[in-house]
């Protein structure tokens, strides 16, 4: 085809619109009158001749619609056609339009918001260079998760060079530093070995990283600053490198700042040189490895590597064959961590969101398509084809559910910030209150995407069902209030009966979440977090790598915020009692030495540390201040350590050393209480508590080392009252520290519960917005039918039905497809919500008190939204019904 | 519409029409009575499969049209083969023997 001649023919079909189609016109009568004269040449009659041309050509307008239908540029003229009429149609019935997109809006912005927290949290990728090389080494410590690892294995990791480049080791949390020089200020340090910034491709605002030399035993106090301490404290301070500052009353030399766009992982402040001994032999588990894969291995192929060579790391360290063979995994699956399935969870839920509002538009669209009957009847006897209709109105339905998308997006990608806000989730990778959630082309792809889907979805079945339409009785019909046809009629209610169903469904998702958040709060941690300040210290320098300095400094500590008004007790340790992170495995002294150990949690506190969060001591007794350095060792397990290890004997006065029978032999001297030492959501696990001032000096200095120190303070009233007299004691008694991170354990333990919390909240917005969506489904259902059967009412009235009859009529149609919805409902529930179980917690997922309330809940709102029309009907005057037509 | 008739195959009635125009110039009718004629009365082409082809062509660049009148001086829109159109019977004049050619023999073959 010639494409001269085609250009041509599209711009005089374009721009001489009128003359081509009295062309058009003029040809095809031509036709006619051309057979018309045949006819009456062979001798028929004039009016005869023209009526059977007319019928053999088929229509004139038919003709030329045909004719249209084939015109070059077609396509592009048609879609604008369309368009246009489409919004004409939409602008015409505000109402119609504007609750459309608003339910369309709901739905995707539902979905937009989760979409773009799945992105940033799941589906972006790391931000390093190497992400897809890089690998952590998960371990177990006695069926404890654990990835700490010990300074041997860290260089024993190093010497598997066929499967790593590098392998870097980083503190996970840290301990915390004293920045001091002007106001003091706790920031957040960790030690890292040189390769760190290489591996994690870290790029540099001014200087460099630590050399290999700056990371060996007695390479000199060196210190990397984050781009954002730079700012803040030193005011982006140019030629900051070679100066110094003073951490913890020590100085330290300033070799480098990180650049702005860094994404550090675990978050810090600044960063240290570990400066590990070459030859150590410390088997302290106290930091986390990352490993840098060889180019082409693949982590399959470095597991293989590793467990093939565990056992030569056994060999060379007796004892520590409980750490058993070393692993590696994706960098990535671990910082996702189970943020995977929770989220996955609430996307499942906006698709049926989602899918709520789409049978809704389609119900919309459904009346609309029943008012508009006789104008697709005059369409097609125009000449429009079955084609030409639905690709009219799916043309209008795109247009809806892309109004809807574009109003969702807003919505949605507000609402995730402003939930956030309000409700930390505590997922990985979001950043502050989920700044780190952001616009990309995925969100818009994806919002894109569901628009245009939602749109021929719902836009399809009310298509079809309008172009279906039976061209001769629609146009004898004397208008457009002759009732709903059966068909119609049918494909209503089944959306209907679909939406309350989904909506249940939400419903009962939502309600089991609450019955968790719930059970999870009357739980009771088992211990009382009400009135108690916490805070964080950093135990900086020489005098806390002992165990007489750190013991010295709690003494002094105590006894001042002892004597302080309002304070009732204090205490101090190096865990709070929940999310306890150390595990290890302890040897029974007068039983065989079991290989890793028996398991357990290790907690040390200082006396007064129970009594304080009210931590009841069943059997024996509480630490006292006589259980000093040099005092014999003394330990208290919990109950769950009791019953699993000596389920038919008496714990006390039995003894207990380490794993690898370093330090001393304890004495177990009480039993306390379990309390939820692994999260409120989890059974208590195996614990031992023993007191600071008798750990051995290597334990409290790697203690110092890794994490900071937590004093707990108990006080008559609102604890914040008395913030600033307690800091101030406490930098009286460390010599000039500061604290950092002050919340009260209240907010500690709220920040424990904020996944619950905040699935609770985003399924129970969920389900009332799918609640609402059905309500409303259900209320345009009955009322558009209540409408178009107000002659029949009359009809009912006139021959003796009283009002209340006809109300039961209406309320009995629209309550039997509300219950037909709550069956399927109840049923689909018990399929899906065993998909739950994970996040359930204190309650079953066929929890039958959820499973009945929810139903009666949607059924009262059913009947709410069914009565309105029924009283409408019941007052419908027989007469004027029965004049009306 | 007796049962008998045949459907035109896609692309048939282009060629149809071509061919009918081979000698000269026609109106719409003209090309439609001509078919009817050169088919034996197989295929009869209604209007509403006609008008759209004959623009098609045109639009194609293989028809040129002008106004005239008809034999009783009724006006009408005369269509005649361009130059390309010629060239375009001409190949698919061979095109179309070739496969029916193949298709008899292969109907043939048992």
């Amino acid at each position: 085809m010639k494409l001269w001649a085609r250009i041509r023919s599209v711009l005089r079909n374009l721009f001489f619109k009128q003359q081509v189609e009295k062309q058009l016109d003029d040809e095809v009568r031509a036709y006619v009158d051309l057979v018309t004269d045949e006819r009456m040449t062979a001798g028929m009659p004039a009016s005869e001749a023209r009526r059977t041309a007319q019928l053999e050509s088929g229509g004139v307008e038919q003709v030329k619609q045909a004719v249209r239908d084939h015109r070059a540029g077609v396509r592009l003229e048609l879609f604008w056609q369309d368009v246009r009429f489409a919004l004409r149609q939409l602008w015409q019935n505000p109402g119609f339009t504007l609750s459309a997109i608003a339910a369309l809006a709901l739905g995707i912005g539902a979905n937009t918001a989760i979409f773009s927290v799945v992105n940033t949290v799941l589906l972006k990728p790391l931000t390093y260079p190497n992400a897809d090389r890089m690998v952590d080494f998960p371990a177990q410590v006695s069926g404890l998760a654990n990835s700490l690892h010990s300074i041997p294995e860290f260089h024993f990791f190093e010497r598997q060079t066929s499967v790593f480049k590098e392998v870097v080791a980083y503190d996970n949390a840290g301990p915390g530093f004293n920045l001091t020089g002007g106001r003091p200020v706790q920031v957040h340090g960790i030690h890292v070995t040189q390769g760190y910034f290489r591996v994690y491709g870290a790029p540099f605002a001014l200087g460099r990283g630590f050399t290999p030399l700056e990371d060996s035993p007695h390479g000199g106090n060196v210190v990397v600053l984050s781009y954002a301490l730079w700012q803040s404290r030193f005011g982006g301070d140019p030629s900051i490198v070679g100066k110094s500052i003073s951490l913890g009353n020590e100085p330290y030399t300033i070799v480098g700042v990180i650049g702005k766009n860094f994404v550090a992982e675990p978050q810090a402040d600044l960063w240290l040189p570990f400066q590990f001994e070459p030859a150590s032999t410390d088997q302290n588990l106290f930091f986390e490895v990352t490993g840098l894969l060889q180019p082409g291995v693949t982590v399959a192929q470095a597991n293989a590597a590793l467990v093939a060579a565990s056992p030569e790391y056994h060999r060379e360290f007796p004892n520590t064959d409980w750490r058993g063979l070393f692993s590696v995994g994706p960098l990535r699956d671990s910082i996702i961590g189970d943020a995977r399935n929770s989220l996955l969870m609430m996307l499942g839920a906006v698709g049926l969101v989602l899918l709520i509002s789409c049978a809704n538009v389609a119900n919309l669209l459904l009346v609309r398509a029943t008012i508009r009957k006789r104008e697709f009847a005059i369409r097609s006897a125009l000449g429009a084809g079955r084609a030409r209709i639905v690709r009219q109105l799916l043309t209008e339905s795109v247009l809806l559910s892309l109004a809807g998308g574009i109003l969702g997006m807003a919505l949605g990608f507000v609402g995730v910030r402003a939930l956030l806000a309000v409700s930390p989730a505590g997922l990985p990778r979001i950043g502050e209150d989920g700044s780190a959630i952001g616009l990309d082309w995925r969100v818009l792809g994806f919002t894109l995407a569901v628009s245009l889907l939602t749109g021929i979805l719902f836009g399809l079945f009310p298509a079809f069902t309008a172009s279906h339409t039976d061209l001769n009785s629609t146009l004898k019909e004397s208008s457009n209030r002759s009732g709903t046809g059966f068909r119609e009629g049918k494909a209503r209610s089944l959306l209907v009966v679909s939406e309350i169903s989904l909506a249940l469904v939400l419903l009962i998702c939502a309600a089991l979440l609450i019955r968790t958040f719930i059970a999870l709060h009357e739980v009771g941690p088992g211990f009382d977090p009400h009135n108690v300040l916490t805070m964080e210290m950093s135990l900086n320098g020489p005098r806390y790598q002992n165990t007489a300095g750190v013991a010295q400094l709690l003494r002094d500590g105590r006894n001042r915020l002892n004597t302080l008004p309002g304070v009732e007790l204090a205490a101090a340790g190096f865990w709070l009692p929940i999310d306890v992170e150390d595990g290890t495995g302890f040897q029974i002294v007068g039983r065989p030495v079991k290989k890793e150990g028996y398991g357990s949690q290790y907690m040390s506190v200082t006396p007064g540390y129970l009594s304080l969060f009210k931590i009841p001591v069943l059997r024996g007794r509480d630490f006292t201040e006589n259980d000093k350095t040099g005092a014999p060792n003394a330990v208290l397990i919990n109950e769950a350590l009791a019953t699993k290890y000596w389920p038919n004997e008496d714990p006390i006065g039995q003894q207990i050393r380490d794993a690898n029978e370093v330090g001393g032999v304890e004495t177990i001297v009480g039993i306390f209480a379990d309390f939820h030492n692994s999260g409120l959501g989890r059974p208590a696990d195996p614990s031992i508590m023993v007191p600071i001032p008798q750990v051995t000096d290597s334990y409290n200095a790697a203690y110092a080392n890794i994490q900071p120190l937590f004093w707990v303070v108990r006080t008559h009233g609102d604890p914040r009252r008395y913030v600033a007299a307690i800091t101030e004691q406490l930098r009286i008694a460390s010599a000039g520290f500061p604290v950092g991170h002050i919340r009260t354990m209240d907010e500690v333990m709220g920040r424990s519960t904020a996944r619950q919390s905040f699935n609770m909240l985003l399924l129970t917005i969920f389900g009332a917005v799918a609640l609402l969506l059905a309500a409303i489904g259900i209320y345009g259902l009955m009322a558009y039918s209540v409408a178009q059967r107000t002659q029949e009412m009359g009809i009912r009235m006139a021959l003796g039905a009283d009002r209340a009859t006809i109300r039961k009529l209406v309320v009995w149609q629209g309550m039997r497809l509300a219950l037909v919805g709550v069956v399927v409902g109840i049923a689909a529930s018990f399929g899906l919500t065993r998909l739950l179980s994970t996040f359930l917690f204190g309650v079953k997922p066929w929890d039958p008190v959820v499973f009945v309330s929810a139903p009666i809940i949607l059924t009262a709102i059913a009947l709410l939204a069914v009565g309105l029309p029924a009283a409408r009907a019941s007052k419908v005057d027989p007469m004027k019904a029965l004049r009306a037509e | 519409m007796s049962s008998k008739q045949t459907n035109l195959l896609q692309g048939t009635l282009d060629l149809l029409v071509l061919k009918s125009l081979g000698p000269g110039e026609l109106h719409g009718l003209g090309i439609s009575r001509r078919i009817e004629q050169i088919t034996k009365g197989t295929f009869i082409v209604k209007p509403g499969s006609l008008f759209p082809a004959l623009h098609r062509l045109e639009e194609a660049g293989w028809l040129s049209s002008y106004w005239g009148d008809s034999e009783n001086n009724r006006r009408a829109k005369f269509y005649r083969l361009t130059r390309s159109g010629k060239g375009r019977l001409e190949e698919e004049t061979e095109q179309w023997t070739r496969v029916a050619l193949a298709m008899t023999n292969a109907l043939k073959a048992t």
